[in-house]
């Protein structure tokens, strides 16, 4: 899993050039509406266009693969729970389990909505420097707390994770191996008790040079932004498919995926 | 552990962010300025910690640790939870963005049970106090989880009653190793650097004069 989102933002497409500001709003409703859809073409064709928007970032096919396997992975048993526990009329039996058509569209519905959206993560947070995306969400009326300790913890998150990688390093040179048992738990407690003891420790000393530096409480940036009429155009351009794709889902048109109590 | 996007109905997705801009306007308002360094700092350690995978049998689970975060910021657990899965989204993409709301209500409500449990030590003096109590925190936090986890997907339809079954009988392995290393770490925690814990008496997190820079001297450490 990259842990940099940011690794590609120092590509020349559409989508870095894009004001951060717009793209977050933009792609982030996008994502929402996508999120609320119900019926099976719909979410298909929100899937497509969540593929070509990602298309026009230039992100390496790579890249984005080595995440979304994970999300591949988590979802799959919705391919096997669904349409065995769907109640209702089944089509046939499995091994004395009822399976159900119905069950297998919700999963799949299921399942493409949240590639979906994920696809349009990628294309919010990996075509901008992470900074720089913060810094537009402040803009957005994010609160600035927020922001900042956002901006913390992502910086300080590599940091624990080489401090990480030398303590187990530390502790395979010294003959440790994980086994399923109880001293490997209490090893591992202390293990995070000692990581967590030395971000303490780091953390006052941050703390004072940060305060040694003039700091209080504000965060200054030298990112500036600049919205020109591409910007908007490509914003109406998306928000307006999404509300075409959210009246389309409501026309009736297509045979809603059955969920819920009513 | 978290809800997938996709999956949750909106009126739960509203109910989710409606709860946790509650929540976290609650814990942040006692934030004080010198907690938000720290407690991003120590938020970026759970982090980093939760991508440890431990061996259960043939498989393996990966530590959440949402009950130890309790344990160690207190109130201040929510945020610190919340910054952890919006940065998980961001650059895992693992849940969504749609569905930060309920995953921070369900992380984050099982760290502030945890913190719950962890204080009712006081009521009770014996030895490895803070190993049993760490242990019923670290299992708390995991078990609250579950319970906000399976009540949001039963919300959805009765057609994900057995998902939601399946989910929380998933959490029971999770929870005991939780439970270990937490009542482990806790122990440990008390013996080397007892202030780091929360709600230790008298509470000695900050440095009083942390907020005159005049008198703080610098120190030769820098934030790279």
């Amino acid at each position: 899993m990259p842990l940099d989102i940011d690794r590609f933002a120092h590509l020349e497409s559409p989508l870095q050039r894009w004001d951060p500001r717009v793209k977050l709003f933009t792609l982030g409703t996008f994502a929402f509406s996508v999120a609320l859809l119900k019926t099976l073409p719909i979410a298909i064709i929100a899937w497509c266009i969540a593929v070509i928007i990602l298309r026009q970032s230039g992100l390496p096919y790579a890249f984005v693969s080595s995440s979304i396997k994970w999300i591949i992975f988590f979802l799959l048993p919705f391919f096997i729970i669904m349409p065995l526990s769907y109640p209702g009329e089944a089509a046939f039996e499995v091994i004395g389990l009822p399976f159900a058509w119905e069950g297998l569209q919700l999963a799949s519905l299921i399942f493409i909505k949240a590639v979906a959206i994920i696809l349009t993560t990628f294309a919010m947070f990996g075509t901008a420097r992470f900074d720089v995306s913060m810094i537009a969400l402040q803009h957005l009326k994010c609160p600035k707390i927020l922001v900042q300790m956002l901006l913390f913890t992502y910086r300080y998150t590599f940091v624990f994770l080489e401090e990480m990688r030398r303590m187990q390093t530390a502790m395979r040179a010294r003959g440790f191996v994980m086994k399923s048992d109880i001293k490997t738990m209490q090893v591992m407690g202390n293990f995070v008790g000692t990581l967590l003891v030395r971000s303490f420790e780091r953390s006052e000393r941050v703390y004072k040079a940060m305060l040694s530096k003039g700091y209080q409480g504000e965060l200054h940036s030298m990112v500036t932004f600049k919205s020109v009429r591409q910007d908007y155009v490509n914003a109406a351009l998306v928000l307006v498919t999404a509300i075409t794709l959210l009246a389309l889902d409501l026309s009736g048109l297509f045979l809603p995926a059955k969920q819920g109590w009513f | 552990m978290h809800i997938s996007d996709g999956i949750l109905e909106w009126p739960t997705l509203v109910a989710g962010g409606v709860g946790t801009v509650a929540m976290a306007a609650y814990t942040l308002r006692k934030l004080d300025l010198d907690d938000i360094p720290k407690v991003s700092v120590i938020t970026s350690v759970f982090f980093v910690a939760s991508l440890i995978h431990v061996p259960i049998g043939f498989s393996s689970v990966h530590l959440i640790l949402n009950g130890l975060v309790g344990v160690v910021l207190g109130m201040r657990a929510f945020p610190a939870i919340m910054l952890g899965i919006i940065l998980q989204t961001i650059l895992f993409g693992h849940g969504g963005i749609t569905v930060i709301g309920v995953n921070c209500v369900m992380l984050g409500g099982g760290g502030l049970c945890a913190y719950a449990v962890w204080q009712l030590r006081h009521r009770f003096h014996f030895k490895k106090n803070e190993m049993v109590f760490g242990a019923l925190a670290g299992a708390t936090g995991i078990f609250s989880s579950g319970i906000i986890l399976a009540l949001a997907l039963l919300t959805t339809g009765k057609e994900f009653a057995v998902v939601a079954g399946l989910a929380l009988g998933a959490h029971i392995p999770v929870m005991i190793v939780e439970g270990l290393v937490v009542g482990a770490c806790a122990a440990f925690l008390a013996k080397v650097k007892p202030d780091a814990l929360a709600g230790q008496r008298p509470i000695v997190i900050a440095p009083t004069d942390a907020a005159q820079p005049s008198t703080t001297s610098a120190d030769e450490d820098t934030p790279k």
